[in-house]
This record gives structure tokens, C-alpha cells and sequence, in this order.
């Protein structure tokens, strides 16, 4: 087995809701390579979110409890870490960047004191070798006059600046893994072209691999190699991402592609999904995409099937009875 | 051709005060900054631009819940920019809002029937019986359940609370809706079932729309004439297919060129605008887009470029497309 940069397997993930506990993240699998933008997407309360928290074990302040699976940083299990181990991994070897850059960064810090934070925290710089770091990571996040607004606070800057502020802060000790959750939601469109265009640079140049966490077809396209889909809390198709959007196998993805409106598509009626995400704490039986599949079959209702790979494409997996019944035919286990 | 359109703007202006420091001077925020357009009985015109370019309160305008500092809006012909609350009651009927946040818009406290049939009880005489049989009525054409009447709002997703938002627009049958962001809340599967609905709706009882929405994509689907703004001003107005075919302001170009299309197989030339929007406290001068054109001269800094028609129905703000201007730059 080669060793992945990141290798999720199995991770299941509860929340304590009063006597009992709901499952946000139920066994999702999966893994990034070095130098790979890999796309985690879905809709909200599909457990992408809970997926990045449970990777950066940042979960201990809420209801939330990692209660099976595991996930290999570089070989090492990370959910055995104690929070000290957990402490010098954040930051060093993964950084998060989140969806808010109004709420991550301190109103009342100056921007540089905030960057040079974890610089003298984890490559142990003095405070003068530290600044001068900071300053170089604004530069390099195209933040124009950066040796001033390293003395700004964060009020004094645009959303663009601090989610550029929030990318320079997460890049700074060289992460092997950055994980970004919606990084360009919160943005306008000009600007999030320019934060686009700033991650696909950075990626080229740092050679480091991203967890991208979206909701939007259109930034997976833009900055993706590979796609994961979440739907209710597990991962229902895998695949190299022109495969993804040339050839959608799982129906959920396909009624994904195909509800979003694209420029000079000229349809005049949108296809949709039908129905409702279902309720965490009321899962259907069986898949859980069953209720508003439009090809449910009778066994859809009551057998869930497994994520398993596309007979003849080894890199593509699904969660579909529809995809399997072949390689069910076959004997089982054909691949 | 020379039908009244339903809604007629002229040179509207809407300026907010607000105030820096203690003693600090007041200063104006210039939210919509002169801008003219009409909509057409039964057609969707759109809003886009970026956050603060005022495209809502240019929606507030034109509903009049908020008053211009000049300008008019002309509805059905008539200038209703400055009457009076009771002027304005009757009117309301014929014009409605739908509007972004379907967590926030629905009272809480209050039951679905009583949220949906709220406008009736205020603008018509039914009874109480009747008003329930209406929002029942009005559940099922929004694609919910008349036993969801009972209910109260947390009870409902946010698609399904925006289905009960669009019910209740529709209860007095106005002529216009204005719908700020309706779908942007929303997942992608649910925001699709919502457009589907509202392009149904126009349809089934002739509706007109101004739709207001940052989103260039949904714009475009739903869309039958679009103006794009930028600080306050609108900066280009075409019909769908020419603005996206054809655009010619360069903020247009940008904005389309930005936006993220999910086909991975395609390879464009983006055009990646400098800087951030300025503040419309402080707007640039000249053409409030200078600061950031790629295509910017000499006179743009100084003179803003008037909005013109260069070609019919095709109105856009820029000194590229003034050749006397042109010439001058010469």
C-alpha cells in the first residue's frame, strides 16, 4: 500500500442530542495526495463541515464525538493523538481556512500580531524574523502594501483582504494539508475569482494538498483534480473531476449537475431534485438518497448499498445499486 | 410598443445619512446614485451587481418602502415616489416582496395560514373562514400541503419556508413581485424547485418580476431583460441574450468572465479585476468603475461617462462606446 498524504477510513462522527445521538458523519473514506486539490462536496447538513472538523480533531468544544474510523496523516492515526500531539500537527503539517473571515480573525489583534502568532509558535521565530515572515506571506497573497497593513486590525480591511489575511495565516508554516471550508461563499464574484485564482497559484507553487469544502459545482470545476459527494453524512460518489461532470454515475450527483442553472445553457426549465434532505435523526432505511431518487428500485428502500468502485474504473466509486448490480451478478466481490 | 410599462424609474436617488464619531460631521452614503429603468408588464427584469451596489434598495424603492431623495418610480403610470401611507395602502396589494432570508421574514409566533393569508386580512374583507380556504389554496400552488396551515415556520426547511414566503406574496394577486435574493439561502437541488415555482407562477397569473440577485447564473435562467449596477449606478441594461452574447461594459465582462462554471473541461481567459469595490461614501470620480477598469483613460477619471443607448434597447455607461467622448480621449 502506498502511503497518502491524508487517508480518511471509515470516520463516523456523533452528536449527543439529549438521551440519545445523532450521526452526522457515518463512515466516510477517503484520500488526498500530495500536490492534489481534492473537492469535498454536498448540501448543508450532509456532514462536509463535520468531516473537516473531525480531521483537525476541533470538535472538542461542541456535542460532537469522533466515534469510529480513522484518519492517517502520513501514516499516523490522528484520532489517537492527545490534544498536545494534536497542537503541533494544527498549523504545522494542516491549516484550516473557514468560510467566515469576518468571524476567524480577532477584532481586536492587530493583522500581523495574529499572523506572527503561530509563526514563533511552531518554526519557533524570534519576533523580528517572525514579522518579516508575516509580511512575505501577505506579499505573497497579493495583499497590496503589506508592510502597512500588517499593522491594521481586521475592521480595517475588505472580506477579500481577510480571507487573503486568513489564507496567508494558514500558509505561513508551510502546511502539507490546507483545508479550506467555503473559502470564497462569503465573497462577491470578482473577488471570489481572485481568491480562486490565489489558491490555484499557491497550489501549483507549495506542492501541498488541499481539502476543498463546497457547495458550488462551479469551484469544484475551477480548482478540483478529484471529487468526493456527501449526502447525508456519507460519501455517495468518488471520481477524477471530468469524469464527475462528463459522466455523474450516482443519481444524487447527477440531480446535483443538472439542477444548477450555467451561463448560456439556455434551458427553459430547470431539473430538480425532489423533496428534502432528510432529517438527521429520521434517516430512511436503505439508501438515503431512496425517497428522492427518481430511479429508487424496491431493495433501494430497504438494503443500503456499499461504496464500491465502478466495474472497469478503478478510480471512481459509487453508492448505488444501479452501478453494482453487475458486479453483484459477478459473484460479490469481482473488483 | 408604446404600452405604459408597469414600473418606471427615473433618475432615482437614494442617499443614507451616517454619522462618524462624536462630534463627526454627517456624511451620505449615496446607496442608488440616479438610475432609470422600466419593466414590462409580464416580463422578469434583473438587478445583479455585487453587495452594496444597491440593487435592494433600489427594490425598496421601487416598492416604496423607503422613500427617494429625488427621481420618481412611476407605477401603472402613476409617480408614487412620494405619497402619502394611505396613498400608498391600495397600491401595496398590487405590489409584493419576496425575500432572501426565509428564516427571518416569517414570524415565528405566527401559524402558516395566518403567515400566508396576513395580506388578505389587511387589503381585503374576506372572513376568517375564507382566508383559511385561501391559504390552503395558495399552499397547494406553492407545491406544499393545506395541511401544513397548521403549522408554525421552524417546522419547515428552507426551501419550504421560502415556498410559504412566495404564498404569501401571491394571496393579494399583485401585478409585481420584487424578489430580493429569493434563492440564495437556498441548495442547489432546492434552490432549482424554487426558480421552477416562480417561472410557473408568472406564467399561471401573469406576474411581473424584479428580481434582484448577485448570482449571474440564476440571473440568466430566470431573466427576460437585465441591468447590471455598480456603486449605486446602473452601468449596462440589455435584454438577456444580448447582455450575456454581448456584453460591453468592462465591469460586465468581468463579472461574467468571473463567475465559476462547473465544466472542468473548459479553459477561458478570465478577467481578474484589481482591488476591492471603493466605498460608496467616498465613490471614485468620473466613471465610478475607474479604479478598477482594465480598459481605463484619461477621461474616465474625471468625466462619468453618461448611460446610453448604443444600440436599441441596449443602454450602457461608458466612455468606449461615446465616440465624441472617444474622440476627445484622442
Amino acid at each position: 500500500m502506498t502511503r497518502h498524504l491524508l487517508e480518511v477510513e471509515g470516520l463516523r462522527t456523533e452528536f449527543k442530542r439529549g438521551e440519545g445521538s445523532i450521526t452526522a458523519v457515518a463512515g466516510v473514506s477517503f484520500h488526498i495526495e500530495k500536490g492534489e486539490v481534492l473537492g469535498l462536496v454536498g448540501e448543508s447538513g450532509c456532514g462536509k463541515s463535520v468531516t473537516s472538523l473531525s480531521i483537525m480533531r476541533l470538535l472538542k468544544d461542541t456535542p460532537g464525538k469522533i466515534t469510529g474510523g480513522a484518519v492517517r496523516f502520513e501514516g499516523t492515526d490522528l484520532t489517537r493523538f492527545s490534544e498536545k500531539e494534536m497542537r503541533r500537527t494544527r498549523g504545522n503539517d494542516m491549516a484550516m481556512i473557514f468560510q467566515e473571515p469576518m468571524t476567524s480573525l480577532n477584532p481586536v489583534l492587530r493583522i500581523g500580531l495574529q499572523l506572527m502568532e503561530p509563526i514563533m509558535l511552531h518554526l519557533g521565530y524570534d519576533r523580528k524574523k517572525a514579522r518579516a515572515h508575516a509580511i512575505h506571506m501577505l506579499k505573497l497573497v497579493g495583499i497590496p502594501r503589506a508592510e502597512e497593513v500588517v499593522d491594521d486590525y481586521p475592521h480595517q480591511l475588505s472580506g477579500g483582504m481577510r480571507q487573503r489575511v486568513m489564507i496567508a495565516m494558514a500558509m505561513s508554516c508551510h502546511p502539507k494539508l490546507l483545508i479550506a471550508d467555503e473559502p470564497t461563499t462569503a465573497l462577491d464574484v470578482t473577488i471570489q475569482a481572485q481568491i480562486l485564482d490565489l489558491m490555484k497559484r499557491l497550489k501549483e507553487e507549495q506542492d501541498m494538498g488541499m481539502l476543498l469544502i463546497t457547495h458550488d459545482l462551479g469551484v469544484v470545476a475551477e480548482l478540483c483534480d478529484r471529487v468526493v459527494v456527501m449526502y447525508a453524512g456519507r460519501v455517495v460518489e468518488e471520481a477524477p473531476v471530468r469524469e464527475l461532470f462528463a459522466n455523474p454515475q450516482h443519481p444524487y450527483t447527477k440531480g446535483l449537475i443538472q439542477s444548477v442553472p450555467k451561463l448560456r445553457q439556455k434551458v427553459r426549465r430547470l431539473d430538480s431534485i425532489k423533496g428534502n434532505v432528510p432529517d438527521l435523526s429520521q434517516m430512511p432505511p436503505g439508501c438515503k438518497f431512496a425517497p428522492r431518487c427518481p430511479f429508487a428500485m424496491e431493495h433501494c428502500r430497504t438494503r443500503e448499498p456499499e461504496l464500491l468502485p465502478i466495474a472497469g474504473d478503478a478510480a471512481r466509486r459509487s453508492r448505488c445499486w444501479l452501478t453494482q448490480d453487475e458486479t453483484i451478478a459477478q459473484g460479490g466481490d469481482a473488483v | 410598443m408604446n404600452e405604459t410599462p408597469l414600473i418606471e424609474v427615473r433618475g432615482l436617488k437614494k442617499s443614507f445619512a451616517i454619522k462618524k464619531g462624536f462630534l463627526g460631521r454627517t456624511r451620505y452614503l449615496n446607496a442608488v446614485d440616479g438610475i432609470s429603468f422600466a419593466i414590462r408588464k409580464g416580463e422578469t427584469f434583473s438587478l445583479v451587481g455585487e453587495s452594496g451596489c444597491g440593487k435592494s434598495t433600489t427594490g425598496r424603492l421601487v416598492t416604496r418602502l423607503l422613500e427617494p431623495n429625488a427621481g420618481e418610480v412611476r407605477f401603472e403610470g402613476r409617480d408614487i415616489s412620494h405619497m402619502s401611507h394611505n396613498q400608498m395602502r391600495p397600491l401595496r396589494k398590487d405590489m409584493q416582496m419576496v425575500f432572501q432570508d426565509p428564516y427571518a421574514s416569517l414570524n415565528p409566533r405566527m401559524k402558516v395560514k395566518d403567515l400566508v393569508a396576513e395580506p388578505v386580512l389587511i387589503h381585503t374583507k374576506l372572513s376568517a373562514k375564507e382566508r383559511d380556504k385561501l391559504a390552503c389554496e395558495l399552499l397547494e400552488t406553492v407545491g406544499l400541503n393545506s395541511m401544513h396551515a397548521e403549522r408554525y415556520a421552524h417546522e419547515f426547511s428552507g426551501g419550504q419556508r421560502q415556498r410559504i414566503g412566495i404564498a404569501r406574496a401571491l394571496s393579494v394577486r399583485p401585478s409585481l413581485i420584487v424578489a430580493d435574493e429569493p434563492v440564495s439561502a437556498l441548495d442547489v437541488s432546492i434552490q432549482s424547485q424554487v426558480l421552477n415555482l416562480l417561472q410557473d407562477l408568472q406564467e399561471e397569473y401573469g406576474l411581473t418580476y424584479l428580481f434582484i440577485s448577485h448570482d449571474l447564473s440564476v440571473v440568466e435562467h430566470i431573466s427576460d431583460r437585465i441591468g447590471v449596477m455598480y456603486l449605486g449606478a446602473l452601468v449596462e441594461t440589455a435584454d438577456k441574450d444580448t447582455l450575456y452574447d454581448n456584453p460591453l461594459h468592462p465591469y460586465t465582462q468581468a463579472l461574467l468572465s468571473s463567475v465559476p462554471v462547473p465544466d472542468p473541461t473548459l479553459a477561458r481567459e478570465r478577467i481578474i479585476l484589481k482591488g476591492d469595490l471603493p466605498s460608496p461614501v467616498d465613490p471614485p470620480s468620473g466613471c465610478r468603475f475607474h479604479t478598477r477598469c482594465p480598459s481605463c483613460m484619461e477621461i474616465c477619471k474625471q468625466h462619468a461617462p453618461a448611460f446610453r443607448e448604443v444600440e436599441p434597447g441596449h443602454e450602457v455607461a461608458c466612455h468606449l462606446y461615446d465616440e465624441e467622448m472617444m474622440k476627445l480621449a484622442r
